[in-house]
């Protein structure tokens, strides 16, 4: 097996040889336009088959080497967090996490594309009060332009446990639970007092109101931002100045922190709210230990759906957070997921990333797609959201009616909502991910804190986490 | 092989010599020197270092981990060279409860701190079935920062304990017996024979075991994201976990390097102490 140097020489040429003429439909491969695309993994198996087959269809009718990459949210996060720093990133990304994370921040820095034309030729078909989650300032272009294309939303829903409402000899039907605002918390904890006397061994555990205190999980911020509009109150201003300060919005403030301490204090939410993670109401409702829980999502509906229909169609319902303390139908807080194209893109070709996510955003395309979620996501665009699965939701066996999505589709569409505000000011990124207002709650529950004086610890921390921003 | 290097001259053995070390240059390059050369620039910010001691969370993070690794590192090792000393014996009952003893090492992280979450669940959990049955109420044990810290070094305790343990009974054993035989010769008591043989002769494992266990805790990430996530409201973060929080959820990294090279120097400072004693 011993080779001389002349025979290695030979070998060595010609392989070379070889390989140059293999190479050649390399080369013609490497003249095809490449499109590399972040997505993040769906909750559900249609929502990453829906997308890979719009990827297979984008790759056949325009001829592009396309790789598409699917990561679970908070990986995603992290994935895309690194690409930015390293300026090594994908031509298109979509991230659960990048209106309140990523556009704000990337897009404050100058590292974000612009797709103000984009929204302009899809505004006919988008519901415009979604819109200004991407329209956010460039400190390095020094204007305000859309950085991103939003897509879909979540917002606040609250789910119920039907039997064990019935189980309490209350009505179970959402049209006949009060949807004043006192009548209607004080509904669940007649639930809990009702189910404990009925019979105490098993119902000893049972809590009325699964309402997240905790200062680690996002649903809090969603909880809290919910109550402050129900009290009237706002932190920043349209300009994105901070105006939690000011007389009312404090006084507001002050009355939401107070609710929440007194909420949890009156033994009617289960003492581990203060722990609990995002999944944890979720686990709590599906374990049957609270009656009703605030989710800003429709995960818990969509998991029945999956494992349990009886508990989706017959069991459970969802309904509308109630209207404010002054009497006014609420304002729901909306999240709305974004795609966004790096501008330290891999393969530098926007006119390229621009077209595929027109591609995905195709009516017919983008309906397959957003109905894999099951109801989970509500869509931006009007055509979309005019397909019957969101005006009647699931069909059930025998002709069930759908009790939850129907009334989804009617937050959406017919409440007034607001886009969470981190697009009037960056520096609301590091306010929610410090979860200033959890932290409020730990104080008034946790530390026994005056609620004024954890609401004034807050306003404090958020002034100066906007003036320490840059 | 050594004739070959006799028959090369000194510059060629040094090329010879340059070219082995090659890929362990390399990496060394790409995976010590990059990362602390990037970290180094990053963390050159002035500003970074405003915004970080103006932050309340940094502060308390800095008192946490002094908590955190003064008292788990220390109580750790003081139990350990106890306990060394409980099974330094060759019984048959010392070797079962030794194998017994070595279990918390043995489990892996997440389901050990998954079980005292379960524990001390306000809900649920076994500690407040207890306190509850005693009469004493209902606790938010991991809802309060002092017993959420607690609770951490109580696990950190538990899951290291046997592995340091083990790591002072081999050097125990290592003492020669004749000493204790001496010792008992001369009517020295059990007190007496740790104080004047095990003890020094033991010290300098036992400073090594403490400036190794205290560069790995202040480097602890896992246990304290597992437990707490940093909650209630970021007042149970260590290093570790504020610089993660800094850098993936704030978006911050200059704010994450940032952290790490404040507590550098304490951390150059144990190894520098570490090599020098092993030395």
């Amino acid at each position: 097996m011993a080779h001389s140097r002349r025979e290695f020489l030979k070998t060595a040429a010609g392989a070379a040889a070889a390989s140059g003429t293999l190479a050649f439909p390399m080369v013609s491969r490497a003249q095809q336009k490449k499109l590399t695309v972040w997505w993040n993994r769906g909750y559900y198996k249609e929502e990453d088959e829906a997308m890979l087959k719009i990827a297979e269809d984008f790759r056949k009718a325009k001829n592009v080497d396309l790789d598409i990459s699917f990561t679970i949210q908070e990986d995603l996060l992290k994935k895309i967090i690194s690409a930015m720093t390293a300026r090594r990133c994908p031509d298109v990304a979509f991230c659960f996490y990048n209106d309140w994370e990523v556009i704000p921040k990337y897009g404050w820095e100058g590292k974000l594309v612009e797709t103000t034309d984009v929204i302009n030729e899809l505004k006919p078909r988008y519901i415009e009060k979604f819109l200004p989650v991407a329209h956010v300032y460039d400190n390095v272009a020094k204007k305000r332009a859309y950085y991103g294309v939003p897509i879909e939303c979540q917002t606040m829903h609250i789910h119920y446990w039907r039997d064990l409402l019935k189980e309490a000899g209350m009505n179970d039907d959402p049209a006949k639970i009060p949807m004043d605002w006192n009548g209607y918390w004080d509904y669940w904890r007649k639930a809990q007092d009702a189910l404990r006397k009925k019979d105490p061994a098993k119902y000893a555990k049972v809590y009325g109101i699964g309402m997240t205190e905790s200062s680690s999980a996002s649903d809090t911020i969603y909880n809290f931002e919910m109550a402050l509009l129900s009290y009237g109150g706002t932190v920043f201003s349209e300009d994105g100045k901070v105006v939690a300060d000011q007389g009312a919005n404090r006084e507001a403030i002050v009355k939401t922190l107070k609710w929440f301490a007194d909420m949890f204090n009156s033994g009617y939410v289960p003492p581990d709210t203060l722990n609990w993670s995002d999944g944890d109401n979720n686990a709590n409702f599906h374990s049957k230990s609270i009656v009703m829980t605030p989710n800003p999502s429709v995960s818990i509906p969509a998991h029945h759906f999956f494992n349990n229909p009886d508990n989706y169609f017959n069991k459970s319902a969802t309904i509308e957070w109630p209207d404010g303390p002054d009497g006014k139908k609420p304002t729901y807080m909306v999240a709305v997921k974004t795609i966004i194209i790096p501008k330290d893109s891999t393969n530098k070709d926007v006119p390229l990333a621009k077209e595929f996510i027109k591609f995905v955003l195709e009516p017919k395309r983008f309906t397959d797609y957003i109905k894999g979620a099951n109801g989970r996501w509500f869509p931006a665009f009007k055509d979309v959201a005019s397909d019957p699965f969101f005006s009647k939701g699931q069909a059930g066996k025998g002709g069930a009616v759908d009790p939850h999505l129907p009334t989804v589709t009617r937050i959406y569409l017919e409440r007034p909502t607001r886009v969470f505000e981190h697009y009037k000011n960056p520096a609301n990124s590091q306010i929610y991910a410090e979860n200033v207002w959890g932290k409020a709650m730990s104080r008034t529950n946790v530390d026994k804190w005056p609620a004024d004086k954890a609401a004034d610890e807050a306003i404090g921390r958020i002034k100066t986490i906007v003036a320490q921003w840059r | 092989m050594t004739a070959a290097a006799d028959v090369l001259s000194p510059r060629s053995r040094n090329l010879q010599g340059l070219l082995f070390s090659l890929p362990l240059i390399v990496l060394f390059l790409a995976f010590v020197v990059y990362p602390l050369y990037f970290e180094v620039t990053q963390a050159l910010d002035r500003y970074t270092y405003e915004v970080l001691f103006n932050d309340p969370i940094y502060v308390q993070t800095i008192v946490n981990t002094l908590v955190y690794v003064g008292i788990a590192v220390n109580l750790k090792l003081f139990l350990a060279l106890l306990l060394s000393g409980v099974l330094d014996d060759d019984s048959r009952s010392t070797r079962f409860l030794s194998a017994i003893f070595l279990l918390p090492w043995a489990i892996p992280v997440l389901p050990g701190i998954l079980s005292v979450r379960w524990m001390m669940s306000s809900q649920w959990g076994i500690l407040n079935l207890i306190s509850e049955d005693l009469g004493l109420g209902t606790h938010h044990w991991l809802a309060s920062r002092w017993t959420a810290i607690s609770a951490l070094i109580i696990f950190h305790i538990w899951k290291y304990l046997p592995f340091w343990t083990v790591i002072i009974l081999a050097a125990r054993r290592g003492i020669p017996r004749q000493l204790y035989e001496a010792g008992a010769i001369d009517g020295a008591n059990p007190f007496q024979t740790f104080r004047y043989i095990s003890f020094p002769l033991l010290a300098g494992i036992y400073l090594i075991c403490s400036l190794l266990s205290m560069v790995f805790t202040m480097g602890d990430f896992t246990n304290v994201w597992l437990m707490t996530g940093g909650a209630p409201g970021d007042s149970t973060h260590v290093l570790a976990t504020l610089a993660y929080r800094y850098t993936f959820r704030v978006g911050k990294l200059d704010w994450g390097v940032g952290v790490f090279a404040t507590a550098l120097p304490v951390t150059l400072l144990f190894i520098f102490i570490l090599i020098k004693k092993i030395r």
